[in-house]
């Protein structure tokens, strides 16, 4: 790892108090703000009236940064996002796109105000450019921000901002993204907040600096006046609210806007029950080369009606498997607003006062300048956002009221495969780069009362969407053999995790071939996490068939439809690498799945006959995960289906060194715990079986652990991770020693730490 | 004599307008009789023969067309009682419909719900795996053929649809609308199979790129079409054997009609006829009126529907949102923005008062109509507020129930907010007006409009009670409330006012300068197309109007703009022309310098809409003059304006009132259908075919 560089400390924004920060604020910097009392005095017609106006205000933001986007990742992916804040920075209202860049908005607002205020000073008609991830504004350099201050009557009154990820912008490489890199240096620039228009005229000095980084800077000059765009839309409908209502009345309800959100996320926090909940999960490799496993572990407090999220323990920073405290944020966020904040408008600058973030600074989540935080969002970021996920979904459980909002994990990364070359089927040939955004098409983790959206999208990007493969072979030379959702990839669960989907290209119209980059995770140990006893979903794997002719197949009229189809030799990818596909040759990425919720064997067999029927389960996982038989005609036959399910249960508890009999409980006014576990006054039962588990809020509960080969977890997880690391990993699953339902299941490292057995963990309120 | 006769079958009423060529003109409605909505036609017209004092027989006969927007195609699809259907695709690429390009998960979802991950799902599937099957084949994006049809497997598949009774197969293979020969040949196997199964090809519904709303767009198409085709031919049968001489016409989405016997195969094109009549209504009146730029606004019970007409012509889209998918089909732009009367207002858990999107529906309805609803909507609000009367809707003929009103609101909103009821109702009445407001700005200005430069329209049950209001948020300066005789059934004047329209398209993405000969044989491919199809309706016209557009879009940037062609030879100047035209309407919708020329400019989908203009141009029949002062009929109570309270205000009796009567607010006026209200500060003037005009009051010099 590269040496500290003393000076960069001046770069990393922190969340500040908004007391402290207008105090810092130099005279020249008159900011418009309200007192409480004008805040309290809004009457609740009028508050309805100027937040309705406020929410169409960043919708007219999004669609006019769509319409003027020239990138794909944005018009067709939908990986964006934008915000309206107050005078401070605090983000008032957020838009549903990319979830992540929530969490490090306000830091640069916060930032800029510390460090520009003064010199070269912020004024009516500026807008600030930032990709610092340091700095916040995005998770990495490619999440480029473009940002104004909004003034009234000469007061800083508020901030709009635009934010979208950028194809490239420069370092070695292609889609700046270097799976080799030591350090940022080899990364894209960051760039901090620079004035980019000055009244209200695009600099085309720094526009230059900026777009002459990138290896495609038309599309980099016309992303940054999208976002331009985007901006003065919401300058000019910000001030339209404001001359039809006056700033005070504006301002007041944007403040009551945040402190709402606040109230209500602390009184739903508040119906919940206390307790620590933990996780812990990894990174596989850190960079080209690496046969590592990069750990990230989180243990979630929640008391009355906050949350301390506190990643003591997170490994030290490594490779490109970083991100920035922004990142951190940015992945609290991508699980806490879609699972607390569902039904509570998303004022996050209120929400996020609910929580704080514990964490050593040099770690994986929370690197230090001048690592290398390229692969930010979508892998340490991402990971955050799933374990704080899991803990949020292990309290939630508790509190039946509210399990609409319990699921399992979603598909645990993005399988980024950058694409370049040369296109030669116009008369001119060209050179092309994207991101394949297939992958956006992950599946979503099973909840207690409902599978897992099959191909639902990713959860960080509520909006997002998959292109149409004709839209992808309209702009590069490729053709698509297939895009399919895969059976089994869905975690095998009471409630079964959603299916992802796979993809195959091969290069159609370059006689070159096309330059890949390649980037993921979660290969040799899970991340799709199954909940209460729910199966991972699918490892994601990338395949290349080297030295294959697949056009010599298709000229005799044969569509393949797998790799082996193909011919030449099946090459793995691996997590970080740099590579091509030649003309005849055929790319394949699988992505991940939802994991699954509950024992796939108390599935109701009818649920696992309809998903054989509907081809989300194959007939033999039917049978060796679920102990559901389906005939031919995909009925359940009930007696085979019986008999599987025993001789899997029998199968359970012989491999088991359990000991003894064990006591049952009256289960009688017993209160749910999980799906599996319900507790009796301060006792913890098997709900299925009434089996005594455990007492008292200390100790072990008495589950009946088993290891054994990844094969164990099913067909969708790869036994495989000798192929990535050195570091050995197996199935692990706790099981109730009475009927041997499952309780947990994982697929983890050897020395994995897990937090399964704790009687705390799901009887830690006293209070009840 | 001759009639032309407008019918719109709706989910609850069937309305119907009859025109003459002397200036009558005579409205009647009655319940819609689902699942045959055939005999509510046949009921309403039998009321509108018995007003003109004819039999069935005699009326049918002197009328030259009977025009007829359904809703039952798309009451089909959103309720999902459609036939099975199959499907066939491109190998390897069945799953489009099914990952919906994840989108589907949101589609057609409001705010609030979009913003609810976890409460979203995907689990609205147009079919089964079993019937979505693949064929061995591939074409690529220059239209060669890149593997050969297995026509073998075709047949295999084919077989096995049958097999599962399937009567109707949707074929969509990528890239088709590029090279149609294998959708083509499929279809000849399917009919050498069988020559009775219904085949949609998406090259023929939808020739255009993105193949998962074409899919969609096929699917559904197939899965309407067949219920179509039944339907129109036993109502057109029945409809002969009455007398009835000229066509049957069928309303389409793009506000014009075709003829019943061509409509099942463009099955899809039918299914937003309902949403339309009001634009198309709107448009004709606004002709007659000399308005060229109308905000048309359509607020039922149930539903807030949004078109806009921009300098004579409607504005129209060419995809809109079915059941969660995308779907093809060139439309009248019509915007469902809300949930009308009907909408609930509640107050969330952070103790602020909402609106909508929830509504009670026609069941249990406001809580005034004493249904059983309990929860207060808008209706209860104006009731309580005397905008409504206590004596009940459609002249007291819809008894409601004030003290149920009284409840929903005192126990849902004034007690958790600390207000009186009063005060409440008129809190529910303000919020929804401005919210009302807000979404109609966004329409409008995300259009690339200044709502300051339109006439705002409004009708449908519950959309003059606040139209001045929410016209005041959006900043327009007068209010059109169409009545006279058609106020009750201003779709089905529409649809009697409307002429034949017939569009074709296709996908021929490529850059500018696009070669002018391969536009031009594009645009000569589709106007034979549409000219064929104006010859197949069996009518005569007096004139054919071919309107050429192509969808344009800067190579970088995905946002297309439909511009038109200009009549002449396709030339190089002709294309430049258009080019120049596409840069200035990208600038005009999404700001000045928002294009991005350096990247070029691209040509997508080529269009050509044909209109055979029909020989008859309905005349509404003129309203007596005004004597005098306008009759007031009584005087109640009306809380109108927050602050203000209750005020005593002046009802009028629309029957009694006369062209030229001028109505100072605050006032309200009770037609039969619908409630007027005439804000203080505005004057409601009576025009010569009885429409109410509401304007800012000059003395005020607001």
């Amino acid at each position: 790892m590269t040496m500290a560089v003393p000076g960069s400390e001046r770069f990393s924004s922190r969340p500040i108090d908004p007391a402290t920060l207008a105090g810092q604020l130099p005279e020249n910097l008159p900011v418009h703000t309200v007192t409480q009392e004008q805040v309290d005095a809004v009457d609740p017609l009028t508050y309805e009236v100027i937040r309705h106006r406020l929410w169409s205000v960043t919708e007219e933001m999004g669609e006019a940064l769509k319409r003027m986007s020239g990138s794909p990742i944005v018009t067709d992916a939908n990986d964006f996002d934008f915000a309206v804040s107050d005078e401070l920075g605090q983000e008032v209202q957020v838009g549903l796109y990319n979830t992540m860049l929530v969490g490090a908005v306000d830091l640069a607002i916060y930032w800029t105000l510390q460090h520009r205020a003064t010199n070269p000073g912020i004024a009516e008609g500026d807008m600030f450019l930032t990709n610092d991830p340091w700095v916040g504004g995005g998770l990495h350099q490619n999440d480029a921000m473009v940002y104004q201050p909004v003034f009234w009557e000469g007061k800083l009154f508020g901030w709009t901002s635009a934010i979208a990820h950028q194809p490239d912008l420069g370092g070695v490489g292609l889609g700046s993204f270097s799976p080799a890199a030591q350090d940022v240096f080899s990364e894209s620039l960051p760039t901090p907040p620079i004035k980019v228009v000055r009244d209200g005229l695009l600099q085309d000095d720094v526009a230059d600096v900026w777009v002459r980084r990138s290896r495609v800077p038309m599309m980099i000059g016309l992303d940054l006046r999208a976002k331009v765009g985007a901006n003065t839309v919401g300058r000019d409908r910000l001030l339209a609210v404001i001359e039809q209502y006056g700033a005070d009345t504006v301002k007041a309800v944007m403040k009551r806007m945040m402190a709402d959100a606040e109230s209500r996320l602390r009184g739903k926090l508040t119906t919940l029950p206390d307790g620590t909940w933990r996780a812990t999960g990894y990174q596989d490799q850190s960079h080209t080369g690496d046969r590592e496993l990069h750990k990230i572990t989180v243990a979630m407090t929640k008391a009355d009606d906050h949350i301390t999220f506190d990643f003591t323990g997170t490994d030290p920073q490594s490779g490109v498997v970083n991100c920035t405290y922004a990142g951190m944020r940015g992945g609290v966020m991508l699980a806490l607003l879609p699972i607390l904040a569902g039904d509570i408008p998303w004022s996050a600058g209120g929400l996020m006062r609910c929580f704080d973030l514990v964490s050593e600074e040099g770690t994986i989540n929370n690197a230090s300048f001048p690592a290398a935080v390229g692969r930010g969002p979508i892998g340490p970021a991402w990971l955050t956002g799933n374990l704080v996920a899991e803990c949020l979904s292990q309290m939630l459980d508790q509190a039946p009221t509210l399990d609409a909002h319990v699921q399992a994990t979603c598909c645990g990364t993005w399988d980024t495969a950058v694409i370049a070359g040369l296109d030669q089927r116009g008369a001119v040939p060209t050179p092309f780069l994207s991101i394949i955004m297939d992958p956006m098409a992950g599946g979503y983790g099973a909840q207690p009362q409902a599978d897992g959206m099959d191909t639902g999208g990713l959860f960080c990007i509520p909006l997002g969407r998959v292109p149409d493969v004709e839209m992808t072979e309209f702009l590069y030379p490729v053709l698509a053999l297939w895009r399919r959702e895969e059976p089994d990839s869905g975690g095998p669960g009471r409630r079964r995790g959603g299916v992802g989907a796979s993809l195959a290209i091969t290069p159609h119209g370059t006689s070159f071939p096309i330059g890949l980059v390649l980037a993921s995770n979660g290969k040799a140990v899970s991340q799709n996490n199954g909940l209460a006893g729910g199966y991972p979903g699918n490892t994601g794997v990338e395949w290349i068939a080297r030295g294959g002719d697949v056009n010599q197949l298709l000229g005799a009229g044969r569509m393949p439809t797998e790799l082996a189809d193909v011919g030449g030799t099946a090459e793995l990818q691996p997590c970080y690498g740099e590579t091509y596909v030649a003309p005849g040759e055929v790319f394949t990425m699988f992505w991940q799945g939802g994991g699954g919720y509950g024992d796939p064997l108390v599935r109701d067999p009818e649920d696992v006959a309809r998903d054989v029927r509907e081809e989300k389960v194959t007939a033999s996982t039917a049978e060796q995960a679920y102990g559901v038989v389906v005939d031919a005609s995909g009925t359940v036959d009930t007696a085979a289906t019986e008999a599987r399910r025993a001789a899997l249960r029998d199968g359970r508890r012989a491999r088991a060194a359990s000991d003894g009999d064990r006591s049952t409980v009256d289960l009688t006014g017993s209160r749910r715990l999980d799906d599996n576990l319900v507790a009796v006054g301060d006792q913890v039962a098997c709900r299925h079986c009434a089996t005594l588990l455990g007492s008292g809020a200390v100790g072990e509960l008495d589950l009946v652990r088993y290891e054994g080969p990844v094969s164990d977890a099913g067909p969708q997880v790869v036994d495989g991770a000798g192929e990535y690391v050195d570091r050995e990993v197996h199935f692990r699953q706790y099981c109730c020693p009475g009927c041997f339902t499952a309780v947990s299941t994982a697929v983890v490292p050897v020395d994995h730490v897990d937090d399964v057995t704790r009687t705390s963990r799901v009887l830690a309120d006293a209070r009840r | 004599m001759a009639y032309v006769i407008g019918v719109d079958v709706g989910g609850t009423f069937t309305d119907a307008v009859l025109d003459d060529d002397s200036g009558s003109v005579i409205a009647a409605k009655a319940p819609s009789t689902p699942p045959d909505y055939s005999r509510g036609v046949l009921d309403v017209l039998e009321q509108l023969a018995e007003q003109l004092g004819r039999s069935v027989e005699e009326m049918l006969a002197d009328t030259h067309h009977v025009a007829h927007g359904t809703t039952s195609s798309l009451n089909a699809l959103v309720t999902r009682q459609v036939p099975d259907v199959g499907f066939l695709t491109t190998k390897g690429h069945r799953d489009s419909i099914f990952i919906m390009n994840v989108e589907g998960r949101y589609l057609g979802r409001s705010p609030h719900e979009l913003q609810h991950v976890l409460a979203q799902d995907k689990d609205h599937h147009l079919l089964g795996k079993r019937h979505a099957l693949e064929v061995t084949e591939r074409v690529d994006r220059d239209g060669n053929v890149i593997v050969a049809l297995d026509e073998d497997e075709v047949r295999r598949q084919v077989e096995a649809l049958r097999a599962d009774g399937i009567r109707a197969i949707a074929v969509s293979l990528l890239w088709a609308f590029r090279n149609p020969v294998h959708e083509r040949r499929v279809r000849e196997i399917v009919h050498e199979i069988d020559p009775e199964v219904y085949v949609a090809l998406s090259s023929e519904v939808s020739p255009r790129i993105r193949e998962f709303a074409r899919h969609s767009t096929t699917i559904m198409s197939t899965q309407v079409g067949p219920g179509l085709r039944d339907y129109l031919t036993n109502l057109e049968a029945s409809l002969k054997q009455r007398g009835m001489t000229g066509p049957l016409l069928v309303m389409q989405s793009n506000g014009g009609a075709v003829a019943a016997s061509e409509a099942p195969a463009q099955a899809i094109s039918t299914v937003g006829s309902v949403l339309t009549g009001g634009v198309v209504g709107s448009g004709q009146l606004g002709r007659r009126l000399g308005h060229r730029n109308i905000i048309s606004t359509d607020v039922g019970g149930t539903t807030f529907l949004v078109g806009l007409i921009v300098d004579g012509e409607p504005e129209r889209d060419t995809t809109t949102v079915i059941n969660h998918h995308p779907i093809n089909v060139p439309t009248l732009k019509v915007h469902a923005i809300g949930s009308g009367g009907g909408a609930i207002a509640w107050v969330d858990p952070g103790g602020n008062l909402r609106i909508g999107p929830h509504s009670a529906q026609a069941v249990p309805g406001p809580a005034c109509y004493d249904q059983g609803g309990t929860e207060p909507t808008n209706t209860d609000a104006n009731l309580v507020l005397g905008i409504l009367p206590a004596s009940g809707l459609l002249g007291g003929r819809k008894a409601l129930d004030v003290d149920k009103a009284r409840e929903a609101i005192r126990t849902r909103i004034a007690e958790p907010l600390g207000l009186s009821v009063e005060d409440a109702a008129a809190a529910i009445h303000a919020a929804q007006n401005a919210q009302t407001g807000d979404l109609l700005r966004k329409s409008v200005v995300e259009a690339g409009h200044d709502p300051r430069e339109f006439v705002l329209y409004a009708f449908g049950g519950s959309g003059p009670a606040f139209c001045a209001k929410y016209a005041t948020h959006l900043g327009v300066s007068e209010v059109v409330v169409p009545l006279g005789p058609v106020a009750s059934a201003f779709s089905a004047y529409g649809l009697a006012a409307s002429d034949i329209a017939l569009a074709g398209e296709l996908s021929d993405p490529a850059q500018l300068p696009v070669d002018p000969v391969r536009a031009e044989k594009n645009f000569a491919q589709l106007s034979d197309q549409v000219r064929q199809g104006l010859d197949r309706q069996g009518l005569k016209f007096d004139r054919v109007e071919i309107v050429r557009e192509v969808d344009m879009r800067y190579a970088m940037q995905l946002a297309e703009v439909t511009v038109g062609v200009g009549d002449g030879p396709l030339d190089e100047n002709a294309m430049n022309d258009a080019a120049q035209r596409f840069e200035q309407k990208y600038a005009d919708l999404y700001g000045q310098g928002s294009g991005f020329s350096a990247a070029g400019i691209q040509a997508i989908t080529y269009r050509v809409r044909g209109r055979g203009v029909l020989p008859f141009s309905p005349e509404l029949p003129p309203l007596g003059a005004a004597d005098g002062e306008p009759p007031v009929s009584s005087r109640r109570p009306v809380y109108l304006e927050i602050g203000q309270g209750f005020v005593d205000t002046p009802i009028y009796d629309y029957t009694a009132l006369r062209a030229g009567h001028v109505v100072t607010g605050p006032a309200v006026i009770e037609v039969p259908t619908t409630t007027v209200v005439v804000p203080d500060g505005r004057t409601g003037t009576v025009d010569d075919l009885g429409n109410l005009h509401i304007t800012h009051t000059q003395q005020t010099g607001a």
